[in-house]
């Protein structure tokens, strides 16, 4: 199987097509703190998707990561309030990604032990996320410390270091995925996971492992949520949906098994690109929403394109002709 | 076991292996020894646990009960994985391809330890496919492929880690005689090379001719393992089948009697199946028989439909629209699917709504539909079918497989339209009592001018129910037995006798 270019030429293009659109209308927009805040703000999400990818390769979903997001900026407004200094830093932040952590052999443990399908498991595990962060924050309170919080959006002219660190991990992921063996066994798993058991591979740890990356990637766009907000709020944002949507843009497959990293991250930036504009033309922001679900169809079908060509073909086409007779044997 | 057993280490070692599926036993105690340089035939009807032994060999089935073990170590729980690494290769009757990948790719992913590096994957599998000779391009997705193609791609797969042990469940179904014969050599090659090979095969003619041993495989249980030389077929067949069970079957309809065509098929085909022509009177029960995978199901379902086919087919005079299930649907041609869980019934809703299901429109006043009138129509067949249950408002799911299978055929008798009825497996996982009611339900329908198909993998209950029965090998019909010469081991030894004379389309689909 090759590595389809269509999702990242496609991404590229929208991006770089609205970015002239909102410069040519608007100045501001191209100016580096526009930039600036638009890499940071997209972080969040850039992050979750990268996530929800390693859970649709395997052919699953993972609808807890909003949830779960907003559960560790809950926690950060515990474990990384501004009194909070030096050393006791670090067990600080190892706590939201030790809930991300929790929370992915969790979701693993339902998918694979109990045998839930992952869209039913994860939907649970958003409620009781969404429960317990109502439980500990039951409205915003809590400041998060800044030291953390502008250390994590420090960079170079107006791009901030973790975005160069995502791109490097989206390619390398890509890589992976398409230039190594695991990389081959993990579509595979995603592809048939009954011929990928039958060839000796480690289905079950494989789909554990990919769930367990989706939390953790979640409860890291924790921080950057927690960046963006600054203070212990409950409230959950519909990066859910919008993560499966980045994955989708960016090339992946709901049937498992397809998908581009760096397609993902292209994705998850024209997705953010999209209601960092809207407001500069004093547009409500709902557009964004009805953009995206409008964007995320079209994608469905332009990927699937050629497998629909197929399929349409095929069921024009008559069956195989009558066999010729062939000698008794 | 064998007086004259072969001389090379035993490698594979099935110790009183026992397997329950639910209420079915599908293992009970079976025991079998293969050796490194043998071929290893094992036979018997379908059903007989062939499957399952080769699953529990292979570590994808857990056995209830034995041991099994591989080059001399124990398998100690149910993996593949496990039983690959201890040097077992098993060839799947359906296949363990990634549909999706390309050849190279599931190549690759196939040969474990003795694989290159991923840089080197093409050229690598171009030269490890060369020697079997398929021309089998290895850029080309696994899908692309012809099913004689994927089957024999399939056991290249398992050379490539060099097993000890080499398991063949049903690997020649879609090749042609030609290609059988190629198959053989190689299998022959490798047996040469010192390694064990279980050959499962409904072709008994085929296995015999490449086997050293033989052993047998009726509902479960051991027959024995013979000499391969020292059988015959018709020793073969009374092992595979010789079990006392006793049916009562209603009264067929005289041989000769006249009666107009209501069923007439013409050159239909499709993609595992046909050409077949076939023409029903009416009245007329015709049964299918063959090996599994011989194309039986896709024929009917095509009627029905259900699968894509071409050709030509009419019901009663009129043509027969088959691109959809709508088409004979409408015309009274009704599929009763063997997949009654997935397919045939809502498993959560009552028997009464099931059995409604397809004449609501009859039984609605003004789109509404009378509970009453509803109960009263399938009060008398439920009567007339002995279905036993506690109440008409019971889920489907909580009765018994046959009772079941009698309400699914009571849509057929609400509809006072029906002109044929298609019936796959109509018994399967029915218990003996049962069965005779929906003998005797399907006759009583073709006395009233009915006709139906039968497909079943049971020959004892074609040979009682059927008024003639067709045998398919290979997508075709090969034989056809009628009423006077019916009998259980006239049909098995049909079946196993039959070596198709056409091959199925071995070309790529375009």
């Amino acid at each position: 199987m090759k590595y389809s270019r269509l999702p990242l030429a496609l991404m590229t293009v929208l991006i770089l097509a609205l970015g002239a659109y909102a410069e040519a209308h608007h100045s501001a927009f191209l100016g580096k703190l526009n930039l600036n805040s638009l890499l940071i703000q997209a972080m969040p999400l850039v992050l979750v998707s990268l996530g929800q990818a390693c859970a649709l390769l395997v052919g699953g979903f993972d609808v807890s990561v909003a949830a779960l997001m907003t559960m560790c900026v809950v926690t950060a407004s515990f474990t990384l309030t501004p009194t909070t200094s030096g050393v006791a830093l670090v067990p600080g932040s190892l706590a939201l990604v030790g809930v991300g952590l929790a929370t992915g052999v969790f979701n693993a443990f339902l998918i694979r032990v109990l045998r839930l399908p992952s869209i039913v498991a994860t939907l649970g595990t958003l409620s009781i996320l969404e429960g317990a962060s109502l439980l500990l924050r039951s409205f915003p309170e809590g400041p998060v410390n800044t030291d953390v919080t502008s250390a994590l959006i420090s960079g170079v002219s107006f791009v901030p270091y973790a975005f160069v660190g995502v791109v490097l991990l989206a390619v390398v992921a890509d890589v992976w995925l398409y230039r190594t063996r695991t990389g081959l066994a993990l579509r595979a798993v995603g592809l048939d996971a009954t011929s990928s058991r039958r060839l000796g591979m480690a289905t079950g740890r494989t789909i554990l492992l990919a769930f367990v990356l989706c939390s953790v990637m979640a409860s890291i766009a924790g921080f950057y949520l927690a960046a963006e907000v600054q203070i212990g709020s409950p409230i959950i944002g519909n990066q859910a949906l919008e993560s499966i949507a980045a994955a989708v843009l960016g090339g992946a497959s709901l049937a498992g098994g397809k998908g581009s990293f760096f397609g993902t991250l292209l994705a998850a930036l024209f997705l953010t690109e999209i209601s960092n504009v809207l407001p500069l033309f004093q547009q409500p922001t709902e557009y964004a929403d009805m953009t995206i679900g409008a964007l995320v169809l079209l994608a469905l079908v332009l990927y699937q394109s050629p497998e629909l060509v197929a399929r349409i073909r095929a069921a024009r086409r008559r069956p195989p002709a009558v066999p010729a007779e062939a000698p008794a044997g | 076991m064998s007086t004259s057993g072969p001389s090379g280490a035993v490698v594979l070692s099935l110790r009183g292996v026992s397997k329950a599926f639910g209420a079915v036993q599908a293992l009970r105690d079976v025991s079998v020894d293969c050796h490194a340089g043998e071929i290893h035939a094992l036979v018997g009807e379908n059903g007989s646990g062939k499957s399952t032994l080769l699953g529990i060999a292979s570590g994808s089935v857990a056995p209830d009960e034995g041991a099994v073990e591989i080059g001399g170590s124990r398998l100690r729980r149910a993996s593949p994985a496990e039983a690959r690494r201890l040097g077992l290769g098993i060839a799947y009757q359906d296949y363990s391809h990634v549909l999706d990948l390309t050849v190279a790719e599931n190549l690759f992913l196939a040969a474990a330890g003795a694989r290159p590096p991923y840089s080197r994957m093409a050229g690598w599998a171009e030269e490890t496919l060369a020697p079997f000779e398929l021309g089998i391009p290895v850029g080309a997705t696994a899908r692309s492929l012809s099913l004689a193609e994927r089957q024999l791609l399939e056991v290249v797969k398992t050379l490539l880690t060099h097993p000890k042990v080499l398991l063949l469940d049903e690997p020649t179904t879609a090749l042609g005689p030609d290609a059988v014969e190629k198959f053989h050599s190689l299998v022959l090659q490798q047996a040469r090379a010192g390694v064990a090979v279980v050959y499962v095969s409904h072709r008994l003619p085929e296995v015999l001719s490449v086997a050293d041993r033989v052993t047998v495989l009726r509902d479960g249980v051991g027959q024995g393992t013979f000499p391969a030389d020292s059988v015959s077929e018709e020793n073969l067949v009374a092992l595979m089948i010789g079990r006392p069970l006793e049916v009562a079957f209603p009264e067929r309809r005289p041989e000769d009697a006249p009666a107009e065509i209501v069923l007439s098929v013409e050159g239909l085909h499709g993609e595992r199946f046909g050409p077949i022509d076939l023409s029903v009177r009416k009245g007329e029960i015709v049964g299918i028989a063959g090996a599994e995978g011989n194309g039986q199901i896709q024929f009917l379902r095509a009627l029905a439909g259900v699968e894509r086919a071409a050709g030509r087919a009419s019901c009663d005079g009129r043509s027969l629209d088959m691109s959809s299930p709508l088409g004979p649907l409408r015309q009274g041609v009704v599929l009763l699917s063997g997949d009654r869980r997935g397919e045939a019934l809502f498993p959560v809703l009552s028997v009464r709504a099931n059995a409604t299901v397809q004449v609501l429109r009859r039984l609605a006043r003004l789109g509404v539909v009378g509970r009453r009138r509803e109960r009263r129509s399938i009060d008398g067949l439920v009567k007339a079918l002995r279905v036993r249950m506690g109440s008409v408002e019971q889920p489907i799911a909580s009765l018994s497989g046959g009772n079941q299978q009698k309400v699914s055929l009571m849509r057929p008798f609400l509809r006072g339209d029906v002109k044929v009825i298609l019936a796959e497996e109509p018994t399967q996982g029915v218990d003996v009592g049962a069965r005779f009611d929906i003998y005797e339900a399907l006759r009583g329908k073709a006395a009233e001018g009915v006709a139906a198909v039968v497909k079943s993998s049971d020959p004892i209950e074609l040979a009682g129910l059927c008024d003639r029965v067709l045998v398919m090998s290979r997508g075709r019909f090969v034989e056809e037995i009628p009423a006077h010469e019916l009998g259980e081991r006239r049909i098995v030894e049909a079946i196993v006798g039959s070596r198709g004379t056409v091959a199925i389309a071995e070309g790529r689909p375009a």
